[in-house]
């Protein structure tokens, strides 16, 4: 039982366990816009052990889903070896069932045969299918739903499809793809529990979960050992054993204790603290830029302003957990969120705290026109909007494809696509650029020499 | 295992053999007896000298229309094997795929009427003294009209089914033959179920024109509708013709009711939505079919049992689990690739002889100047496309939309314009002419007519279903800041109609070519109308039997087809995607 393993404080947890699964050093690349390499995870080295419940944490983004995608065989890595009870992994892992966080179900199928594509690759005879079947579905708490189609109950008994399907191929290694992500909340905390005590339980060939989320409190709840995984490339930061008996309680000190050097891990590596910049002194907005080139949060600008007024409003808010909460969305976000508007230095964050920058009180009390020529400012202070703002400077326009491959030798880690779109927002935030989706090209908007005037009467 | 119905509390009903198993059992009886019956008058004596004689006999009518529609049953079902092997290929593999789009994409522009004289001869020859030569000709020309967007759209959905669905059926590690019939044909089954409908719609028209047809001066009439027709306008006999219209009106209607709309039905539970459907199509024959208890009888007592056999014997003489299913897969895979490379290099081969013995032919007795006036002749025709767009553009785009915007006035009036497309219009073409000779319209013009009878019905229904699409809350939204008139026009209705326009517009246009072939050339009792046109040189060509400037009018044909699609549709497809699509 899981209880049985030794607690963290140990150091490493004694595990004499047989491994289900094992990724020894992975690396994964994908080819993204320009024949460039993405690469994707570096050198992951993972274990899943015979009684285990493994939680991958992670933003999106991450990597995450393609870890679960190696360990499955439903991706080949690009480097290393995956192996299933000790055998290298070809092809598909035999060992291994999904629960996919859009339930992946069949519409045309009924609940019944749904479950039973479980069991297509197994030779089994009418009567020991239907048996198969039936108990898988009794077992998930389906039984008056057989003969209804996916489209005709509710998220929560789709999933219950996808788990019992899941289990009627008798895995040994269950793997949960952010299985509880797209159900509500109430619902996803039942089928939490439930999985937990399938797991514990003896009615299925189950040894192990290997689950894959962004939520922190379903991995602290649920897993015996929690990764975190950090992204541009993935790779492994933080392994924490969890001996907590079951049912946990969200309350419990230690419970609240894991959750934290989670959250304290995670802010840590997204929002380092940096030596105070030097106060901005007068001069061309180049000269201030920051000395590395760093990438910018993908979020929405419109988001930015409301993290920004909601701090405002409410002095009490001054912490990344509870302006989460506030927000309700979940960490990962929340942490884009506040990254981006530190890097527009409208906020400073001293370990997991939020507070004001002058410039950011400024901004926040500005009329929208001033706010505008305030965000151009700090984005013409970003290194990375140098790549586009370079271009523009000697000509109109310039193709998309050009400033991608510019990103990506920049940026080597990150989609380059998704990093224009966001410097595209906020550049036209900033009356700075335009984007011509017919021509595919970045342009210089057309009001921007009567601002660039405006700006040489200010200064 | 408890079933359902006991654990809801109702008594469980123990289904039953009921009078509907009767019909359903008398009708399959009576499809395999007519399939045999009406088969066998396709393989009767046949001699070039003597074709067989049509009678105007309307007491005939419902032979020849079983024929008819026995051809069109025939040639569908070869587009649906063309339709899965080939889609299925083009979706599976790189080098089927790269060989496969292009050639779907040129074979698609092949004006199908031209190339009927050359694909009779050859049929003859394979089964010579047989009618089935021409009756295979037939079938082909079908065939062709109908197939290329079938397989089309087959491989479209292969390509779109959504990844988890894919990966979900990788995870459980179905076999190809699962993956097929578990997953990619269900996919694609609500789209196959639509372009087949809409491509045997297009058949009737092949079918008409294919049953009489002039070859080497000689007439060559098959038993069926359409020559039966042809023969009541060459004898004058006005009251046969019209009958063969109302017959052929009543099995198109019958064929909608019987086969389509419960197949539509049906095709509803293929959606890949996962929410209720708003209005699902509801046909009345496949609420009776559902009823049938033969179905679930021959799984329950014949299939499984079979399958369990197959299991029971499998286990037996196979202990332990079977040797690597990846070795095993390794064979097949190699096997599939050697037969596909023998079977490319065989096409290749034919292929390239094909094409030189056509470019001698064509260079020994094609002159210079006379290529000149056939592309001059393309540009003649091409005008009158132009034209016949346009107008049915300008008059069907309101009337569409009028129609589309009234829930009520559409679900009468979709159906309608499906009908009327489906219809054969070169089956009246000789009354129409008729009407040009009477009126002294010069057929220059009257051809227009004539090809926009069987086109415009394309741009009107899509014109309809863009109307039936634009979201209410924009129509609220126009409402409430006051527009009409033109501005609502230019701001909501054309922006939002034009995506469906293209699509219809390119459909009557491409149709519109294979039409000139018919429309420039008519024939009114004894006299013969001809316009100056690239129709009416390959049809006189064609009824010559002049091979080689046969294969060059066709081929100039193509070229202004695709030529066409490559510059105009094409990028009003990718412009109507990247700027008018509502999502």
């Amino acid at each position: 039982m899981p209880t049985l393993l030794k607690p963290a404080s140990d150091g490493f947890a004694v595990i004499d366990r047989p491994v289900v699964a094992e990724l020894c050093d992975i690396t994964k690349s994908f080819t993204v816009a320009g024949g460039r390499e993405l690469k994707v995870l570096d050198r992951i080295n993972l274990a899943v052990h015979e009684g285990e419940l493994l939680a991958l944490l992670g933003q999106s983004g991450s990597g995450k889903s393609t870890l679960l995608r190696c360990l499955t065989g439903l991706t080949k890595p690009t480097g290393g070896r995956v192996l299933a009870y000790g055998k290298l992994l070809e092809g598909i892992n035999p060992y291994a069932s999904i629960v996919f966080q859009t339930f992946a179900l069949y519409p045309w199928l009924t609940v019944e045969q749904n479950v039973a594509v479980g069991l297509l690759s197994k030779s089994f005879t009418a009567a020991e299918k239907k048996g198969a079947v039936g108990k898988a579905i009794d077992l998930i708490g389906l039984d008056n739903y057989h003969d209804a189609y996916p489209r005709e109950i509710s998220g929560g008994m789709r999933q219950r499809v996808g788990i019992a399907r899941a289990l009627v191929a008798e895995p040994k290694i269950l793997c949960l793809d952010e299985a509880f992500s797209a159900l509500d909340v109430l619902t996803a905390e039942n089928l939490r529990q439930e999985m937990v005590s399938l797991w514990q339980g003896q009615a299925t060939s189950l040894k192990s979960i290997f689950m894959v989320t962004h939520n922190i409190y379903e991995a602290v709840e649920m897993a015996t050992r929690i990764c975190v995984l950090f992204p541009h490339p993935g790779r492994l930061g933080l392994v924490l054993e969890n001996s907590l008996p079951y049912p946990r309680n969200s309350t419990d000190p230690e419970f609240e204790r894991l959750v934290n050097i989670i959250h304290e891990t995670i802010t840590m590596q997204a929002l380092p603290d940096h030596p105070p910049e030097q106060a901005p002194v007068s001069g061309r907005a180049t000269s201030r830029a920051r000395s590395r080139l760093e990438s910018i949060p993908t979020v929405p600008v419109s988001q930015i302003l409301g993290l920004l007024s909601l701090i405002k409003d409410d002095q009490e808010l001054d912490n990344i957990y509870d302006i989460s909460n506030e927000i309700g969305k979940d960490f990962g976000e929340t942490i884009s969120l506040v990254k981006a508007a530190e890097i527009l230095e409208f906020v400073d964050t001293p370990k997991d705290e939020v507070r004001f920058t002058e410039l950011g009180k400024k901004f926040i009390a500005a009329d929208s026109e001033t706010q505008t020529e305030i965000f151009a400012e700090q984005i013409k202070k970003l290194r990375l909007f140098h790549i586009i703002l370079a271009y523009l400077e000697v000509q109109d326009e310039i193709e998309e494809d050009t400033v991608l491959k510019d990103i990506s030798s920049a940026l080597p880690y990150e989609n380059p696509e998704k990093i224009l779109q966001t410097m595209i927002a906020w550049g036209r935030y900033a009356g700075l650029m335009d984007y011509d989706a017919n021509t595919r090209m970045v342009t210089r908007p057309e009001r921007e020499e009567e601002e660039e005037e405006k700006l040489v009467e200010k200064s | 295992m408890k079933s359902t119905a006991t654990q809801l509390g109702v008594p469980e009903v123990k289904r039953t053999f009921t009078w509907v198993d009767a019909v359903v059992l008398a009708v399959v009886f009576g499809l395999c007896w007519s399939i045999f019956h009406f088969g066998s008058g396709m393989t009767v004596q046949f001699d070039v000298s003597r074709s067989p004689e049509i009678s105007t006999d309307v007491r005939n009518i419902p032979y020849y229309a079983a024929r008819t529609l026995l051809r069109m049953w025939i040639a569908f079902g070869f587009s649906l094997i063309f339709t899965f092997s080939v889609g299925y290929a083009a979706a599976k593999n790189r080098i089927a795929r790269s060989i496969i789009l292009p050639a779907l994409d040129i074979l698609q522009s092949v004006p199908v009427l031209s190339f009927l004289t050359i694909t009779v001869t050859g049929f003859v020859a394979l089964f010579p003294g047989s009618l089935l030569g021409v009756e295979c000709a037939s079938i082909f020309a079908i065939f062709t009209g109908q197939v290329w967007n079938m397989a089309f759209g087959f491989y479209h959905s292969l390509v779109t089914v959504p990844g988890d669905l894919r990966e979900a059926a990788t995870n459980f590690r179905l076999n190809a033959w699962q993956r097929f019939g578990k997953l990619e044909v269900p996919a694609s089954m609500h789209s196959l179920i639509w372009n087949s409908m809409m491509s045997f719609g297009g058949g009737w028209f092949f079918v008409a024109q294919s049953e009489a047809l002039t070859r080497f001066n000689k007439n060559v009439k098959l038993p069926g509708l359409g020559s039966y027709m042809a023969t009541a306008v060459e004898t004058g006999n006005n009251t046969a013709a019209i009958w063969a219209i109302v017959a052929m009106l009543a099995i198109i209607i019958a064929s909608d009711q019987l086969i389509w709309r419960p197949l539509l039905a049906w095709a509803d539970l293929f959606k890949m939505e996962l929410s209720e459907a708003g209005q699902p199509p509801t046909s009345w024959l496949y609420d009776f079919i559902r009823r049938a208890y033969i179905f679930d009888w021959i799984r329950e007592t014949i299939v499984d049992p079979i399958a369990d056999y197959i299991v029971v014997f499998r286990r037996r003489s196979r202990i332990g689990p079977v040797l690597g299913f990846q070795s095993r897969r390794k064979i097949w895979m190699w096997i599939f690739r050697v037969a596909g490379a023998l079977i490319g290099l065989f096409l290749l081969y034919e292929v390239m002889v094909g094409l030189t013995a056509a470019i001698v032919a064509v260079t020994n007795s094609v002159s210079w100047p006379l290529f000149l006036n056939i592309c001059w002749l393309g540009f003649l025709t091409m005008g009158r496309v132009v034209i016949m767009t346009a107008a049915a553009t300008l008059i069907w785009t309101p009337i569409g939309f009028w129609i589309g915007s009234k829930p009520e006035v559409a679900r009468l009036a979709q159906p309608i314009a499906q009908v009327a497309a489906s219809f054969p219009t070169n089956m009246t073409f000789p009354f129409v002419v008729g009407l040009f000779v009477a009126l002294h319209i010069s057929i220059n013009w009257g051809s227009i007519f004539l090809i926009a009878m069987g086109t415009q019905w394309y741009i009107l229904f899509n014109v309809i279903a863009g109307a039936m699409a634009i979201p209410n809350d924009l129509k609220e939204a126009a409402r409430t800041y006051g527009l009409s008139g033109w501005p609502l026009w230019r701001t909501l209705i054309l922006p939002s109609i034009f995506p469906f326009w293209v699509t219809g517009a390119c459909t009557a246009a491409g149709g519109a070519w294979n039409a000139s072939i018919v429309a420039e050339v008519a024939t009114w009792g004894d006299k013969r109308l001809e316009a100056q046109g690239l129709g009416a040189f390959i049809a006189n060509a064609s009824s010559q039997g002049d091979t080689a400037l046969i294969i060059c009018s066709t081929a100039v044909m193509c070229v202004f087809v695709l030529l066409t699609n490559k510059l105009v549709w094409r990028r009003l497809y990718d412009y109507a995607e990247r700027r008018f699509h509502l999502d």
